[in-house]
């Protein structure tokens, strides 16, 4: 009889167990999204919640860069990792490499409904390693030249169609800086000359406009290419010489010279579009601004670009169960198909029914420069390259003194060249 | 009885072995072990014989890293001990409450967690609002942003160094000052001797076993530097503040190579053991004499 009764109530008790899970199952996630695109994903991830009762999103945001990686990367090996998680393509080879990221299986994504078709081959591709595909791209993001349409006209570097003119070519563009900065603006170029992951942004789109591979069969700016990659450098580091662009300034800094009217031209990502939307808005800039791809300063035009994705962490002696995945793929999926609100964070939507719809293409600024997906250059696939990678880490350790004119640019890429060619060895 | 007092004995000892044999000991022997193999930052890896040692020798970072690392020590170790022992002597010579007022202002620093030190002097030494930039500027002729220069950075992270752990010192030489006897002084002062010599040949020799101690122990830690370099600087410009535990740091957790990081930590270990005995037999020898 007793016996009898302890069945009872343990079936009892895991019919509920199964039901309750079966009635909402809830999903950790972890983003790095704590810029301008941190308020539309928050408002994303709100919308989710509402239109899925069966699903709840745990949502945190962490610190951007290596904090947000070494947490990942740390967190999972030991079995604590989210369910999901977003993830840069450019580090994908990297994260693989360290165990982090779990494959996710052509059926599973089958199953889910995510379609290779909806994105770009190159892309899709992107998020694979060794045709396993780690993880579902979500947007690509790249840099913009954002411009001050009132500094600009001034100087007579300014359209009838409203975008920048006469920026195209080496001595043009530091013609027009220093037309700027004789005409009395204050900042021509503002750029964190204090921030590597952003020095790299720049120097990667102009060596894609040469045409110089940063890495190629294992070899680090082979050749004839680390000089081209030292006056490359030199260039950037001349605009800090120059007074165009002010020494040594950090990230928010480098925003308010901007908002403030004190700079007539400033380099970030797209990312950062909803902030000046939103000043604009409120009629908080005092200014019109646009932004357009970054100009054509060397042969053909070329932009860095890299793909926010979502990826499923590998936490060790803790499997994601199959319901729990599912629930993921849902939310992935979900993300993707209401893309087009993201697009309003400055991104490029990577699912191609978001980017192709008529709203996208009259959505400004992106209309604008959406051209850049066509020559984007993404960073090269190896495990020294992407967000909180070694690259990064030599950009910040020497491209930026470089920059700052306090480290020679010949040593500076030397420098860089042998310690990320030691990694590959 | 003599079993009986073993027995008390190990008792008491026994929870500190078993506790140091688990947390210290056992640690310390994976941390060889690991050293020999080509593990990541977390699981085994192969075996790999003196392939770490053999690129620990030939690695230029590291070299530069422990190079940086004795450079901190010397702009650490002794102005900190100097400065701790004249603040002392200074302190000493107040009394009552005022005496307790300065004593804890020179000690409020030490009790701040390292990222609110940091904190505050970032913003001292701000490029743009800094209000030690004047000060800096008097002597340059332009602001200089501090941590972002291959010169100033290391002597500025000393300084904060210096600045945030003074007070521990001070309160050691204190301490130290407090049990030398008044009397000496008054005999000395009654055949002649004045402040100068009083303080060479009483005060000096006298407060020597603190020194050494101070001196000792500022050296251990100073050699482990790492909290005020990563928050600052991460190693950087262009690896002029890239010090031993800042790259084991970089090995382990940015590089994933857990093997060499741990081939890398006992080199400092072994640095840390060989000077700290060294000085401390010197600093020894010399007080004795």
């Amino acid at each position: 009889m007793r016996g009898l009764m302890t069945k009872a109530l343990a079936t009892a008790a895991l019919l509920a167990l199964t039901m309750g899970a079966q009635a909402k199952e809830t999903v950790v996630w972890w983003d790095f999204l704590g810029g301008g695109d941190g308020v539309r994903m928050k408002q994303l991830l709100e919308k989710f919640n509402k239109e899925n009762p069966d699903i709840e999103i745990q949502a945190t945001t962490l610190e951007w860069g290596v904090p947000f990686y070494t947490k990942v990367q740390t967190s999972a090996a030991v079995g604590e990792g989210p369910d999901v998680m977003t993830y840069h393509l450019s580090r994908l080879p990297l994260g693989v490499s360290t165990g982090t990221l779990r494959e996710i299986t052509p059926d599973e994504l089958k199953a889910a409904g995510i379609d290779a078709k909806n994105f770009t081959p190159a892309n899709w591709e992107a998020a694979q390693v060794d045709g396993k595909q780690y993880a579902v791209p979500f947007d690509i993001h790249s840099v913009v030249l954002y411009y001050n349409k009132d500094l600009l006209n001034k100087s007579g570097l300014l359209g009838d169609d409203g975008l920048p003119k006469g920026l195209d070519g080496v001595e043009n563009f530091n013609a027009a800086l220093k037309k700027l900065k004789a005409d009395g603006v204050e900042v021509p170029l503002s750029t964190h000359t204090a921030a590597g992951d952003s020095q790299w942004r720049i120097f990667y789109s102009l060596l894609g406009q040469q045409d110089v591979p940063f890495l190629k069969d294992g070899k680090v700016l082979d050749g004839g290419d680390e000089q081209k990659a030292v006056d490359t450098l030199k260039e950037m580091a001349s605009w800090v010489a120059d007074g165009y662009t002010p020494a040594n300034v950090e990230y928010p800094a480098s925003i308010a010279l901007f908002t403030s009217g004190k700079a007539a031209m400033h380099i970030n990502g797209v990312w950062e579009v909803p902030t000046f939307t939103d000043l604009a808005k409120d009629g908080k800039l005092g200014f019109e601004w646009g932004a357009v791809r970054i100009p054509v300063l060397y042969n053909h035009p070329a932009t860095w670009a890299d793909s926010h994705s979502f990826a499923v962490p590998n936490n060790k002696g803790k499997e994601i169960s199959p319901e729990k995945l599912k629930a993921v793929l849902t939310v992935i999926d979900w993300m993707n198909k209401n893309s087009l609100f993201w697009a309003t964070a400055g991104h490029l939507p990577a699912y191609l029914p978001a980017r192709d719809s008529e709203e996208f293409k009259t959505m400004q600024p992106n209309a604008t420069y959406a051209v850049l997906a066509d020559t984007a250059v993404f960073d090269p696939s190896s495990t020294i390259a992407g967000v909180a990678s070694p690259i990064y880490e030599g950009m910040q350790n020497y491209f930026v003194p470089a920059v700052n004119g306090q480290l020679d640019p010949e040593e500076a890429v030397k420098s860089l060249k042998d310690e990320l060619q030691g990694l590959i060895e | 009885m003599d079993r009986k007092q073993n027995l008390t004995a190990l008792l008491f000892t026994g929870p500190f072995i078993v506790a140091y044999l688990v947390i210290f000991i056992y640690p310390t022997i994976q941390l060889v072990h690991l050293s020999f193999t080509d593990a990541p930052l977390i699981g085994p890896g192969a075996w790999i014989g003196f392939k770490n040692y053999i690129r620990l020798w030939n690695d230029g970072q590291m070299w530069k890293s422990t190079f940086n690392t004795f450079y901190f020590v010397l702009l650490t170790v002794i102005p900190t001990t100097i400065i701790g022992l004249a603040l002392a002597l200074m302190v000493n010579r107040l009394s009552g409450w005022f005496q307790s007022i300065i004593l804890a202002c020179f000690f409020l620093p030490y009790i701040l967690p390292v990222s609110v030190v940091i904190l505050i002097w970032q913003w001292v030494l701000d490029t743009q609002f800094g209000i030690a930039q004047p000060i800096i500027s008097y002597f340059t002729g332009k602001p200089v942003a501090v941590f972002r220069d291959r010169y100033w950075a290391m002597p500025m992270v000393a300084f904060i160094t210096i600045w945030w752990t003074n007070g521990f010192n001070l309160l050691l030489f204190i301490a130290g000052l407090r049990n030398i006897s008044q009397d000496y002084y008054d005999a000395a002062a009654l055949d002649g001797a004045g402040r100068f010599k009083q303080f060479v040949y009483i005060t000096l020799p006298l407060i020597w076993p603190v020194t050494a101690l101070v001196l000792t122990i500022q050296l251990i830690l100073q050699l482990k530097i790492f909290d005020q370099v990563y928050l600052l600087t991460q190693g950087g410009p262009a690896n002029a503040t890239y010090v031993m535990v800042q790259y084991i740091y970089k090995q382990a957790f940015q590089l994933n190579k857990g093997g060499y990081a741990a081939t890398v930590s006992l080199a400092l270990f072994a640095l840390i053991v060989v000077l700290s005995v060294l000085q401390y037999q010197v600093l020894r020898s010399r007080g004795q004499k």
